[in-house]
């Protein structure tokens, strides 16, 4: 995969994740986790190669058909992407609406997910005032409140403190319960020892996969 | 009952902002246009109507003394009389006449200086299908000097006049609808590009491209209705007070400047055109931007 003819970010990679899988994606700093990613929740096309997303080409899938992919797939962004004009609640409904989910039933699900994640009391406050683990569990609320099929979380727990951490470690786990594939991408080598699940490896130019994938 | 949902923060951009009274503006201007349009319309037909069913006939003054004018008239007075199909036939007097070439020939005893032809006024029965040239034909054969006017000149350079005026204000309507639509391609744009990030990350959760428009849509909608509806406001107390100074010279050839109450309603749909206008551009340049993500 590049972004321009002489410009290859991505080469060499073959990895099939199971459905209901759960992977961390690891690497140093401009390895291309956040390419690989990208490619994952469809924000690009590669430039050469196979990336089959749901059984689908996503090279030969007709454009039109992608919003429907990206509503299968949560992505929890490192620098959050929340919508600043709009509340903790609307940010969190944003995928539902999309999905002309009904008004009440939004209601519902997004007050018990934002009560889960400690964000009872913040329901109406915008994304400016809040703190950037508070930041954090919202675009996670986001994430996951579709109930996706594909869960793919860059550095998810990199603002939040360790409680809050296991705790969304704890969320990712149940929905992967559930028949959530999801895919961790971190640093925090500390976060992956303490879980027991599989690693892939980025580190410029060669990929590997450790554990029981 | 109708709740538009606005996850794009485009009113609280500039983008828009001038809309409304760009939009206000036109829809001032295609108000005065379509009015002036009908008002002409409207006079032009009350003016065919009123000369339908008429025709004058024309008997020219002579020098030659044999002719005697009031022979000439009583000999196409019978004629015409005769004729099936003609309701009236009434000699119009001279100083109506005179009164008719005052307004050329100023007051005075013109017919004792000028050669005045005789007019005839002949009403012709509703619905009859009287062939006027060979009655013409028949008139000057038997009164010399004498010509048939069915005024078919004259209606067809009104409709010529009405018809004009129709395409006149019709291209300045297109034209104001055409500015309009450029004004809100130019907004959407700007807004497209200020909201760049925030349609990114709604692609990336799965909008479709036709949600994202729709926003868009409703917006450029709401904005240009109520543009519209200040436009035909101004546009309404604008013809009012055209009225109130036309009102004293009333009667004349002037057009009227009442607007009746199906003209109203064209008028009133001038907002509403505009909205769609508005709605179908936004929505065609938002797609069109869209289509260009992956």
């Amino acid at each position: 995969m590049g972004y321009s003819a002489d410009d290859e970010v991505l080469r060499g990679i073959n990895f099939h994740l199971r459905t209901g899988s759960f992977h961390f994606l690891t690497g140093p700093s401009g390895a291309g986790k956040t390419s690989l990613l990208r490619l994952m929740y469809l924000a690009h096309r590669a430039s050469g190669g196979v990336v089959r997303i749901f059984n689908r080409d996503i090279a030969k899938t007709r454009r039109s058909v992608l919003p429907g992919l990206r509503r299968r797939i949560g992505v929890v962004f490192q620098d959050f992407r929340l919508l600043d004009h709009l509340s903790a609640r609307d940010n969190v409904a944003l995928t539902l609406r999309i999905g002309r989910v009904r008004e009440d039933t939004i209601r519902d699900h997004v007050t018990e997910l934002l009560d889960w994640v400690g964000l009872g009391d913040h329901l109406d406050a915008k994304p400016p005032t809040l703190s950037d683990g508070e930041k954090q569990r919202v675009a996670i609320a986001r994430a996951v409140i579709g109930r996706p099929n594909l869960l793919v979380a860059d550095e998810p727990t990199g603002s939040v403190d360790e409680y809050q951490g296991v705790r969304i470690m704890r969320l990712f786990e149940e929905l992967n319960r559930i028949g959530t594939t999801v895919v961790i991408a971190t640093h925090d080598r500390r976060l992956i020892s303490q879980f027991n699940y599989p690693v892939m490896e980025l580190d410029h130019g060669t990929f590997d996969i450790t554990g029981n994938n | 009952m109708f709740r538009q949902h606005f996850d794009l923060p485009l009113g609280e951009d500039g983008s828009g902002r001038f809309v409304p009274w760009i939009v206000a503006v036109m829809v001032y201007l295609a108000t005065l246009s379509v009015a002036a349009g009908m008002a002409v319309n409207r006079s032009v037909d009350k003016w065919d109507i009123g000369l339908e069913g008429t025709v004058t006939v024309e008997i020219a003054a002579s020098n030659a003394a044999a002719e005697n004018a009031g022979e000439r008239m009583a000999r196409a007075l019978s004629l015409l009389r005769e004729t099936a199909g003609v309701r009236s036939a009434i000699p119009i007097p001279d100083d109506e006449i005179s009164r008719l070439l005052e307004p050329w020939l100023g007051q005075g005893d013109v017919p004792l200086t000028l050669p005045i032809p005789q007019l005839i006024d002949v009403r012709l029965e509703a619905g009859t299908k009287l062939d006027l040239d060979a009655l013409g034909t028949l008139l000057a054969n038997a009164v010399p000097g004498a010509r048939l006017d069915d005024h078919q000149y004259w209606t067809e350079r009104l409709s010529d006049f009405g018809r004009s005026v129709q395409i006149t204000s019709a291209f300045i309507v297109a034209l104001v609808a055409l500015a309009g639509a450029g004004t809100v391609v130019f907004a959407t744009r700007a807004g497209l590009a200020i909201h760049r990030e925030v349609i990114e990350l709604m692609h990336l959760v799965g909008s479709r491209d036709s949600y994202i428009a729709g926003q868009f849509q409703a917006h450029a909608m709401s904005l240009s209705l109520r543009g519209g509806v200040v436009g035909l406001a101004l546009g309404a107390a604008t013809l009012g007070v055209l009225r109130g100074i036309a009102a004293p010279i009333e009667g004349s050839l002037l057009p009227t400047v009442n607007i009746t109450a199906g003209a109203w309603a064209v008028l009133a749909a001038l907002p509403l055109l505009a909205g769609l206008i508005a709605t179908i551009t936004a929505r065609v340049t938002v797609v069109r931007a869209l289509r260009e993500m992956p």
